[in-house]
């Protein structure tokens, strides 16, 4: 992986090797002086670099960081030729080089490779790389790599780059620029500026809830009780800064809460659309239908098919990547839900008398189809790549809310309600309660029953296949993808009560936000233990769940 | 004709098998010559020794599930705590001869340890070690099943909660960190008791342990049955709540089973390491547990010898087709539970009972048949 | 004697003492501020619509659900709180009860049922040890012949009837030596003949026993009552004789439904 990578960055290299352009010809005759310069002009020449405009620079940086810059040596006294190495794409073939200062490829033969030699940037050469670029990204076109780039420069607060943003403030006109210049300035100003300077950047970063500048307030504060700091602060002064660096602390405890909760609640709701299939098999049938977690895996390859045939019907084409995932989702809902039909019909249906057999003969149909999938499907996952409406964003007061989270958070509001409708407010949801209730008497009131089982099996089933489509927009699709997740929802179930879907939704969500809350204390191991213990601790308090069901039945 | 009682007839299957894994199997082993039908090979003998400890937590899950009522999906979890606590000392016995010719185990030494952790210095006595065998499922069994029992969480939820007890076990023991070795777990056995670990005649005395173990808890299995205590244990499988109102304290009971089971399957778990010379946390995948109520299911329930035909044939069925059908055999393991939970709810045991039961039926239909013939 | 001493001098009579007893499940309150004596051995009657509270009653008593507030003593003399004992604790003291749904060990023996209920020491170790004596083999035969089961001893219990699995549940019942017999309909499942001597039987325990027995039969109840309770919405409605309550125009409405509005 991290050699495809590598090679990945060179052939972006090699591309841009064939451009020229006015500025791209200027930074490659700068660095090829450079790597034949040493010393204090090496390293002038290579800051000189964040001047050029050319968006070579950091390719060829980090090549020369890398070590595939070598030096052919010329005949007599002229200067040697500066040489990149392009790594083979295959492993134990012969590299290919390329002259720096006009990308030509040198002819294999035209020279001895053994003859070349590494080019070293100096120590202190090397040092700058990093800032050289940073410095160039703040004169990109893109607006956030400029913000991006202000803050980490301001962040560094070298005195050097300092004079430098404060130019730049004052010829921006991006508003969001400005803001992050502000905010590196103000960095900046904590160790450098003057005790008005430092003043104000107490109160702008206190205004901007700075994130970035609580590590150097806290610097500040430090180096004052240290006696290290330019100028002392009064009491009141100290008192400022004091408070400055409690109201970021709350700001950002504020936003952790904020976010623990949001992903707690991803986490959970794509639990919940587990878990509800479940409840609807196991809670109001008393089926436990250890397969369940194979209905998700079925959902999850159902939406990996419809990727493959939207790509062949409409080739690897945005719009095919834009829409099959429109269509996986009915489509996967279908395939998990007539799974669960055959199953229904083949084997659970004999079981309903027997609900610790229905477990044992269900985990031979899991073991069943697991293998099948392999055999199918082949042992390596699958990758399903999600639209693009799905992969980006949004960050709302530095918090960063993710359009799959999002999403998922909506679908299973939308699964649940959904859900509750039919039960509650359908002929047919009364059917199904009236079966789960008492069978002897609704078939005795005349509900097909047995239709009315095989309809709800194959409904509870289609759930986890719509599970399954968001499982595998989260991480690849394989054959054992359910396996990780039917222990935690059996728990969901049991924890929210047997055959009570707003227990469910309850203990899904509790769930979910305890093991984002836990996780960052605990680490994920650990803290998916310690919701587990805690559910069985639950159970001793409320040993029915949250929402027992209310049986007068004494066994 | 005499006909025998129930209690007979397993006392005497018993002692049958008994016989045949005590005596003949170890004498065909030593005095069979080469390539007769009849010679065990120590290849063999080894494969029957893992056998025989998987027969042990079968009749162990079969006293919870069969008599008690009590569906445990976490009975790998007490066999692995066994073989791990019996792992412990087998590390430690390694000594110096281990990849990185230290005094610590080699996992310690490529986590980085400096020096023992305080925990494992006692399993360097044997004796502290097999304690730990019977104590630490016992107390984990104790514990679990004092909070289980006593909130009354009984039938599925019971089986839901042990298994999510082995998978958070099965979660700890695969860190790094809680020093027992991780997902490698111990291996690279050296010495048992100051024996070669790997000799044909220390493996030939662990199968025959593992043997007599298992007769040995036949017997006991047998006994119970016959106790009021066993009348007790299966009147709570069938109306827990009669019992308690018959001033039964059903907890103390239930408790009492499941550390019996739960240490029953430790030491199991103790004998399984040294013949196969690996314990991992694979074997507290809920899974493997899983697995061993099939063996009982397969074999058949609430029957003495039931778990024990079970685990050995699902397990050589298991060698067989993973041999000789790779790609198929989680297909044929899968198929064959669906297919005796559906058409064999007695097992094994109980398909001579079944068949003589259709025979019947289908006799008596044949006579009607006839007769209404005949009328006609 | 002052008057208060008279009552508590009566109430140390009582077998069972309910005061105060609230229960309620949802908010709703299936028992209502119940106080119920009941005097050593009596035959004591409940009746009441579906829903009155008779069932979870009997769970407060025998330990199977906790009261919301009250207490239940048992014992005369100084009484034993019930509220806070286990079930099998309680039922140590002299309490049993017969489930609504005949409850037997359907996998054994009629014999082992009669057995396993014997009043023995009923902990683990002295279960995992016990062999039955020629005392204990003379008090079950005796309970076999008592609820006239002596032919059907080795028959598996799952095998019988309805009325007979009653029977056996009643067998079981006597064979703990109970001080108070708690019946949930009795004769529920029954044929007439059955029912009746189920009835002369409850009356043959009356005196050494104390009864309580919850019925929806009223011939049955008739045969047997002497004393009725009549409960409704978790609280007595009258109490008295079989024809003092049967006549009470309250009860009739309670039981017939709203006859005023008709």
């Amino acid at each position: 992986m991290l050699f495809r990578f590598h090679n990945l960055i060179i052939s972006a290299l090699f591309l841009l090797v064939s451009q020229l352009s006015a500025d791209d010809t200027q930074a490659r005759e700068i660095f090829v002086e450079a790597i034949l310069a040493e010393g204090s002009e090496q390293t002038a020449l290579v800051e000189s670099l964040s001047t050029t405009a050319s968006t070579l620079v950091p390719d060829f940086l980090e090549a020369w960081k890398r070590g595939d810059i070598f030096l052919l040596e010329a005949d007599g006294s002229a200067a040697p030729t500066p040489l990149l190495e392009v790594e083979p794409e295959q492993e134990g073939g012969t590299p290919t080089y390329f002259r720096v200062i006009d990308g030509e490829e040198m002819a294999a033969g035209s020279f001895d490779p053994a003859a070349l030699e590494m080019a070293r940037p100096s120590r202190k050469t090397r040092r700058v790389f990093t800032m050289t670029i940073d410095l160039l990204a703040l004169s990109t076109p893109n607006v956030q790599e400029r913000a991006d780039a202000a803050l980490k420069l301001g962040l560094k607060r070298d005195d050097d780059i300092l004079p430098k943003l404060i130019l730049l403030r004052e010829t921006e006109t991006e508003p969001s620029v400005i803001e992050a210049l502000n905010e590196g300035i103000a960095v900046s100003m904590l160790s450098h500026g003057t005790k008005e300077g430092q003043m104000d950047a107490i109160q702008l970063l206190r205004d901007e809830n700075s994130i970035a500048g609580l590590d150097a307030l806290k610097n500040l504060r430090h180096d004052l009780n240290d006696g290290l700091a330019t100028h002392p602060f009064s009491e009141e002064e100290l008192a400022k800064l004091t408070a400055s660096i409690a109201s970021i602390e709350s700001y950002i405890s504020w936003t952790d809460f904020v976010g623990t909760c949001f992903r707690g609640l991803s986490l959970g709701a794509v639990l919940l659309i587990v878990a509800l299939g479940l409840a609807i098999t196991f809670g109001l049938m008393g089926v436990i239908n250890m397969a369940h977690g194979e209905m998700i895996a079925v959902g999850a390859y159902s939406a990996y098919i419809s990727q493959t045939v939207f790509y062949s019907l409409f080739s690897e084409s945005t719009f095919a990547l834009e829409t099959y995932f429109l269509f996986a989702i009915p489509f996967s809902f279908l395939t998990a839900a007539l799974c669960g039909f055959i199953l229904e019909r083949t084997v659970i249906q004999f079981l309903y008398k027997r609900p610790l057999e229905s477990l044992l003969a269900t985990w031979g149909v899991s073991l069943i189809l697991q293998q099948g999938f392999r055999l199918i499907f082949g042992a390596a996952n699958r990758q399903v790549r999600s639209p693009s409406w799905l992969l980006g964003n949004v960050e709302i007061f530095d918090i960063t809310f993710g359009f799959n989270r999002i999403f998922v958070i909506g679908f299973a509001i939308l699964i649940v309600f959904g859900t509750w409708f039919l039960m509650a407010k359908t002929p047919m949801g009364l059917s199904i309660r009236a079966v789960m209730q008492d069978p002897q008497m609704a078939a005795a009131m005349g509900i097909r029953i047995n239709r009315v089982r095989m309809m709800t099996f194959a409904f509870g089933s289609g759930l986890a296949g719509l599970a399954g489509v968001f499982l595998s927009q989260i991480g690849s699709v394989g054959s054992n993808l359910g396996q990780s997740y039917i222990v935690d929802s059996f728990m969901v179930v049991v924890a929210g009560g047997v055959g009570n879907i707003v227990g469910t939704v309850i203990s899904a969500l509790g769930i979910g936000v305890t093991d984002q809350a836990l996780q960052p204390l605990l680490g994920p191991v650990m803290g998916r233990i310690c919701v587990l213990v805690a559910i069985i601790l639950f159970l001793q308090w409320k040993p029915g769940g949250l929402f027992p069901s209310k049986s007068r039945s004494l066994d | 004709m005499i006909k025998f009682s129930e209690t007979q007839r397993s006392l005497a299957g018993i002692i049958a098998v008994t016989f045949f894994l005590v005596v003949a199997m170890p004498a065909l082993n030593l005095f069979g010559s080469e390539g007769s039908f009849l010679h065990i090979s120590d290849y063999q003998l080894n494969l029957w020794g893992k056998y025989l400890c998987y027969a042990v937590v079968a009749v162990s899950l079969n006293l919870l599930w069969g008599y008690t009522g009590l569906l445990c999906l976490g009975q790998g979890l007490f066999f692995a705590l066994g073989g791990y606590a019996f792992g412990m000392h087998l590390m430690l016995m390694i000594g110096e001869q281990g990849a990185y010719k230290s005094a610590l185990p080699d996992f310690m030494v490529f986590l980085g340890y400096k020096e023992l952790p305080a925990h494992w210095i006692p399993f360097k006595s044997l004796s502290f070690s097999l304690l730990a065998v019977l104590f630490v499922p016992g107390i984990v069994a104790g514990v679990f099943g004092f909070l289980a029992f006593r909130a009354r969480i009984k039938g599925v939820y019971f089986a839901i909660i042990t298994q999510a007890l082995t998978y958070a076990a099965c979660l700890l023991f695969f860190q790094n960190s809680f020093t027992f070795g991780g997902n490698n777990g111990f291996t690279d056995f050296k010495t048992v008791l100051g024996n070669e670990i790997f000799a044909p005649s220390t493996q030939r005395a662990l199968f025959f342990i593992s043997a007599v173990y298992l007769s040995l808890c036949l017997f006991l299995i047998w006994w119970l049955t016959k106790t009021k205590f066993g009348k007790i244990q299966r009147a709570i499988r069938d109306s827990e709540n009669r019992v308690r109102f018959s001033g039964y304290s059903t907890t103390t009971y239930k408790l009492i089973i499941f550390v019996v089971a739960a240490i029953m399957a430790g030491i199991a778990g103790a004998l399984y390491v040294p013949q196969v010379g690996i314990i991992n946390p694979e074997e507290m995948r809920p899974s493997k547990s899983l697995e061993i109520v099939v063996w009982v299911a397969v074999g058949g329930r609430a029957t003495i010898l039931g778990p024990v035909i079970g685990a050995i044939f699902v397990n050589w069925l298991k060698s067989y087709s993973t041999y000789h059908y790779p790609e198929y055999w989680l297909i044929i393991l899968g198929a064959l539970f669906v297919l005796v939970v559906l058409f064999m709810p007695n097992g094994i045991v109980g398909l001579p009972e079944q068949l003589k039961g259709f025979y019947r039926k289908h006799r008596f239909r044949f006579q009607q048949k006839k007769e209404a013939a005949a009328e006609a | 004697m002052s008057t208060q001493e008279k009552a508590e001098a009566k109430k140390k009579e009582f077998i069972l003492t309910c005061e105060g007893l609230n229960k309620s499940f949802d908010g709703f309150k299936v028992i209502n501020d119940l106080n119920l004596y009941i005097d050593k051995g009596e035959l004591r009657t409940i009746i009441g619509p579906n829903g009155a509270g008779k069932s979870t009653f009997l769970d407060l008593i025998t330990g199977r659900i906790r009261p919301d507030s009250g207490t239940i003593e048992f014992g005369p003399g100084e009484g034993v709180a019930l509220t806070k004992m286990r079930e099998y604790q309680i039922n140590r003291l002299g309490i049993s009860r017969k489930f609504q749904t005949p409850s037997v060990y359907s996998d054994h023996t009629v014999y082992d049922n009669l057995l396993m209920s014997l009043n023995r020491n009923r902990g683990a170790f002295a279960a995992l040890f016990y062999r039955e004596s020629a005392a204990d083999r003379e008090r079950i035969d005796e309970i076999l012949e008592t609820i006239r089961m002596t032919e059907k001893r080795s028959l598996i219990a799952g095998s019988l009837s309805h009325g007979q699995k009653q029977w056996l549940e009643i067998g079981m019942l006597l064979a703990q030596e109970p001080k108070l017999l708690l019946v949930d309909e009795p004769a529920a499942g029954m044929t007439d003949e059955e029912t009746e001597r189920t009835g002369e039987l409850l009356l043959s325990l009356a005196g050494s026993h104390s009864l309580i027995v919850i019925e929806h039969d009223m011939v049955f109840v008739r045969q047997i009552a002497t004393k009725v309770t009549v409960l409704h919405q978790g609280s007595i409605l009258r109490e008295g004789t079989i024809d003092h309550v049967q006549s009470d125009p309250k009860v009739v409405e309670v039981y017939l439904g709203r006859q005023h509005e008709k």
